[in-house]
């Protein structure tokens, strides 16, 4: 883990978790939440993905879904706390997106923010770039 | 520090992510583990297997060691040949399942599993003495680097560097040969289910040059480095055994679907045990067990049917041939029938899956998925 490769994408205009999720700021209320292309290098070969019910509340920091790869099972955490509002379906046939469009077609959830202060604690990217590369 | 392969640097060079397996830091994976798995299935690969070990027996008694120490009469196994077979401790459970070629010059060639030479090694040391036996079992896996090639066009890229017939030999065949001129055991063996070559070279320092070059003359057939990951799906798909996986807690030969493997004819440590199994019969047996939900069954998940567990998963994962979730799984007898449904404990949830014959992917599935 850690290295960085040059070709690793990491958008400007989201925010990111130390636990390699990215978020997209939506609307007032919605975020969209996936992991990153530095996250589903370290993975490959992406498999499986179990979301959560549309409806769940979910807290900040706790397990909101899983990714299966060939070689391993992975918790994604909750970036913020709110209600899950849509979950990506096409992952259920075509978990592969993730690989191929981690940033787009392969979004996991989105949630509806309980408090908005906790998008303060997100990293941008250039903070989470260093931490990748560290 | 885990050991490392001597072709260590050269894994860096290919890009490998590593992992660590039994003690040794190995390549997990070059590119992906599904790419790699397919080349394999469909063109071929090279894998650096030097955590497996190597164990050489030697002496006039060196085949009546083997018989005692193994399911097998090796005085059955011709010079040039070779078994898969088991070493068993007195209960019946299964040390280690090894091969072991007969060479053209009566020594042995033991190719015990990652770890376990020492073990291995002792034990057959330990039997020969008990029996006065003039054999001596000498564990050399630091000595060598074990290459396999594996895939349908695994013979075609090896006859262009190789200078004895491999055309003719059979399957567990095995010989003396020059590989990119450099001496080497090959034998006609390997863990993937497809046609497939290994080659055990010493000094270590003489594999890097043919690793170079199997991966040079091998590009007209679309080689690929594979990694250990691939290497844990293919055998998976063939249902062969991960010692770690499937024996572990101790498991014998009749439980571990092996049953084909025992020689009863002759006598062997272990043998009163397993005769008793047998006979008492009522035993979990090794089951392949073929998803039919979403879900990907791993180690240690339960297996159940109406609400109560009636087996355990040893080695799950999804098939990349298949595109399915496949496990061997420890099931009670009266529960494995061929088309049972099963299910297995993923998380919260369950998942059915169906007992079915092995292997999960036939040998031709390369041919009618082309």
């Amino acid at each position: 883990m850690g290295e960085i490769r040059m070709s690793e994408n990491i958008p400007e205009d989201l925010k990111y978790t130390d636990t390699h999720e990215w978020v997209k700021i939506k609307d007032e209320k919605i975020v969209v939440v996936g992991i990153t292309d530095h996250a589903q290098k370290e993975l490959t070969d992406i498999v499986f993905v179990e979301l959560p019910a549309v409806g769940k509340e979910v807290k900040k920091g706790e397990e909101m879904c899983i990714v299966e790869s060939i070689k391993s099972v992975s918790e994604i955490y909750a970036p913020v706390s709110g209600k899950i509002t849509a979950v990506n379906k096409e992952l259920e046939d075509a978990p592969e997106k993730i690989n191929n469009s981690p940033y787009e077609e392969g979004w996991l959830v989105e949630i509806e923010i309980a408090n908005k202060d906790e998008l303060n604690s997100l990293l941008d990217a250039d903070a989470y770039k260093k931490l990748v590369s560290k | 520090m885990p050991l490392r392969s001597p072709l260590h640097e050269i894994h860096i060079e290919l890009g490998a992510k590593f992992t660590v397996f039994a003690g040794y830091e190995m390549p997990l994976q070059y590119t992906s583990i599904r790419d790699e798995h397919l080349n394999v299935r469909k063109n071929v690969g090279l894998f650096d297997v030097s955590h497996m070990g190597n164990v050489i027996i030697e002496g006039e008694d060196a085949a009546r060691l083997l018989s005692l120490a193994t399911l097998e009469d090796a005085n059955r196994i011709e010079k040039n040949k070779g078994q898969y077979t088991a070493i068993l401790r007195e209960d019946g459970t299964i040390i280690d399942d090894i091969i072991f070629l007969h060479l053209p010059d009566e020594k042995y060639a033991l190719i015990p599993n990652a770890g376990r030479s020492e073990v291995v090694t002792n034990w057959l040391n330990d039997v020969a003495e008990k029996n006065n036996l003039d054999a001596k079992a000498e564990d050399v896996s630091r000595e060598y680097v074990i290459l396999a090639i594996q895939g349908p066009k695994s013979r075609d890229l090896l006859r262009k560097i190789i200078d004895v017939d491999i055309e003719n030999m059979p399957l567990f065949g095995c010989d003396y040969a020059k590989v990119s001129g450099v001496d080497s055991i090959v034998s006609r063996t390997g863990y993937t289910g497809e046609l497939g070559f290994e080659l055990q070279i010493t000094p270590p320092e003489n594999a890097k040059k043919v690793f170079h070059d199997i991966l040079d003359v091998g590009k007209e057939f679309n080689i690929k480095p594979i990694g250990l990951g691939a290497r844990d799906t293919l055998r998976l798909e063939k249902c062969f055994l991960l010692a770690g996986n499937e024996f572990e807690g101790g498991r014998t030969p009749l439980e571990a679907g092996l049953s084909w493997a025992i020689n009863w004819d002759h006598d062997f440590i272990g043998k009163d045990a397993l005769l008793k199994q047998k006979e008492k019969g009522n035993y979990e047996r090794l089951t392949c067990l073929e998803c039919i939900d979403k879900g990907i069954p791993r180690h240690g998940y339960a297996v159940e049917k109406n609400g109560k567990i009636v087996g355990r998963v040893s080695s799950g994962n999804i098939s990349p041939c298949l595109n399915k979730g496949i496990a061997l799984a420890y099931v009670k007898p009266e529960y494995r029938e061929v088309g049972s449904i099963l299910e297995i404990s993923v998380r919260d949830k369950k998942i059915r899956a169906k007992v079915v014959k092995p292997p999960f992917v036939s040998k031709d599935w390369a041919k009618e998925n082309s």
